[in-house]
């Protein structure tokens, strides 16, 4: 029993290290540059359709729609956010996140994911 | 999808957490392994020691006179049964009379206080929903206007066991996680109305047994509770043991505990899982699915059935897989090793809703103090600045969600070990094991896949 302990406790402090080594690399390249992420919408498809995305904490986030009707985009951040777009091309400026996590990026009309904001 | 209507489904405003690092996942498989082959060799040792039974070791308990007489006191027993009441009018009021809003503090109440917040304070305390079921209490209450506090039929607990509270969680993922509607006041407001229902009609007919084995919401918190420190002796007495002591003196083989157990695995690993890249690719660019109007609600339909049926099909034939003697059922011993996966599950529920019931918790109870969502602060907490410490510290909580989830696979794993000792012939003691080894490891590795990708 105390070996099982010793064992997972060893185990877990080196899933601790590890974690800690691959938070504090990445933290130095500050998020100066706009993030860009080209939506399109035609009929009742969009791209990207369910993609993951990268973006650092406090980064500038800006779409660049395209569609053929204007629509509604909602950004499930805290406090949530929803994006009107025209027919033909809008910029939107979605602004930075100052908080780590998941951000799902969907149009309700059409019931789809977008994207997802890897915020870190 | 489907659920993502809900500001609540996926904590405040939708936020998730960041999937848990590959290496933290990958250190976490591997650790769940080795303690599993200890586990086994461990076996193999007292196994070749001597050819004479296993000695069953003694329980390890310590009796705390002092905190039986304060829990069994008239005064706690009804304090704690006028807080239920007290949280069943309040949520009655706000379902009734607070507006169709996402502020109203029933949804708050419904989906994270109720669901989510049942797992720490049973963990912690132990049967708490039993202790302050409202429909305990209006049950009792009738039953004193009648003069009779029996049912109308004995309930057969062999025949129907932990059933009827298995469709009950399985009712209550299905809001949670497939109906689109979910953050509307009416539905909610239905599903609770429906839940009272059945629970005052089912006491009535079939006596306070019927609680204990139907209502989803005791049945999951009570399974939980055997992994507090709390426990009560052969004589009755309030004892304090180790919670793997709890689980394996007084978890024993019920009608249904697969189902449940399965149920509560499988739906959860749903929920995490429609949100993973995977699975949002299939449903999102499947020409079918994506053709038909009907389709993406009618896959989820599906997922949330398939899920623990695959969960319940993985155990039994784990289980059943096993070599038994002749005087042994081989299809008794999912039933028999079942106690064995509620760590694993509890470990995994712990981990996916952790950060949800901290954020959303706090929510609530913000939220609370504005029963009719017009600017009201009843308890002074409408202003609270919630805390979003696990957010800032994404690192840590990937470490606790991962350490909760190997605790469970220990926990489950010593306690299948017990269990394949009492229940296995010697000759089959150690290859016994191996097939429901395979399948805990198999459900823990899945979890931490999980984490890592959803």
């Amino acid at each position: 029993m105390r070996r099982l302990v010793a064992i997972l406790a060893a185990l877990l402090g080196m899933a601790g290290l590890l974690a800690g080594c691959g938070g504090s690399s990445s933290g130095s390249n500050t998020a100066s540059k706009t993030k860009v992420i080209h939506i399109t919408f035609s009929g009742s498809s969009v791209t990207p359709n369910g993609a993951r995305v990268d973006v650092k904490v406090g980064q500038k986030v800006e779409f660049v729609v395209k569609a053929d009707t204007a629509g509604q985009i909602h950004v499930h951040s805290s406090p949530e956010k929803q994006l009107d777009y025209n027919a033909g091309t809008t910029e939107i400026q979605v602004g930075s996140f100052a908080q780590p996590g998941l951000i799902e990026v969907e149009s309700h009309a059409l019931d789809k994911t977008i994207v997802q904001l890897q915020v870190q | 999808m489907g659920g993502d209507y809900s500001p609540l489904a996926h904590g405040i405003g939708g936020r998730q957490d960041l999937p848990v690092p590959l290496e933290t996942a990958i250190v976490a498989a591997v650790a769940a392994l080795i303690v599993s082959f200890v586990v086994l060799a461990w076996t193999v040792r007292r196994h070749d020691a001597s050819d004479e039974p296993m000695p069953v070791s003694p329980v390890r308990e310590r009796p705390v006179p002092r905190v039986e007489r304060l829990v069994d006191s008239t005064a706690w027993r009804v304090g704690l049964r006028t807080v239920g009441m007290l949280l069943f009018a309040y949520t009655v009021m706000v379902g009734v009379f607070g507006q169709d809003l996402e502020i109203n503090p029933i949804f708050g109440i419904f989906y994270v206080w109720w669901w989510v917040g049942l797992v720490p304070f049973s963990l912690v305390f132990g049967p708490a929903w039993k202790a302050i079921s409202p429909v305990r209490t209006i049950n009792a209450g009738i039953n004193v206007l009648r003069g009779d506090d029996r049912g109308l039929y004995e309930y057969d607990e062999k025949r129907f066991g932990y059933w009827p509270a298995a469709f009950g969680l399985l009712a209550f993922a299905w809001m949670e996680l497939v109906y689109p509607h979910n953050s509307y006041l009416g539905p909610v407001r239905l599903w609770c109305a429906i839940y009272v229902a059945a629970m005052l009609i089912g006491g009535q007919l079939w006596g306070t047994r019927f609680y204990a084995n139907a209502d989803p919401f005791e049945v999951y918190s009570s399974l939980v509770a055997r992994l507090s420190v709390w426990g009560r002796n052969a004589a009755g007495r309030l004892v304090v043991r180790s919670p793997l002591t709890n689980l394996d003196t007084t978890l024993r083989p019920h009608t249904g505990l697969v189902a449940v157990v399965s149920v509560l695995f499988g739906t959860i690993v749903f929920d995490s899982f429609r949100d993973s890249i995977p699975w949002l690719k299939f449903t999102q660019n499947n020409g079918f699915i994506t053709s038909h109007s009907w389709a993406p609600y009618t896959v989820n339909n599906l997922a949330l059935f398939v899920f623990p049926l695959a969960v319940a099909g993985f155990f039994c034939a784990g289980t059943m897989l096993t070599g038994v003697g002749d005087d042994l059922d081989r299809r008794r011993l999912p039933v028999l090793l079942a106690p064995a996966v509620v760590p694993i599950v509890a470990g995994y529920v712990v981990a996916h809703y952790m950060s949800y019931w901290w954020e959303g918790g706090q929510a609530t109870l913000q939220q609370v103090s504005d029963p009719f969502s017009n600017g009201g602060n009843w308890f002074g907490t409408a202003n609270l600045k919630i805390n979003y410490f696990f957010a800032y510290h994404p690192t840590l909580l990937a470490d606790l969600k991962v350490l909760s989830v190997v605790i469970g696979h220990v926990l489950g794993v010593i306690s299948s070990h017990k269990r394949a000792i009492a229940v296995l012939p010697r000759k089959h003691m150690i290859t016994g094991q191996i097939p429901l080894l395979v399948t805990m490891v198999g459900f823990t590795v899945g979890g931490l896949y999980l984490l890592f990708a959803a």
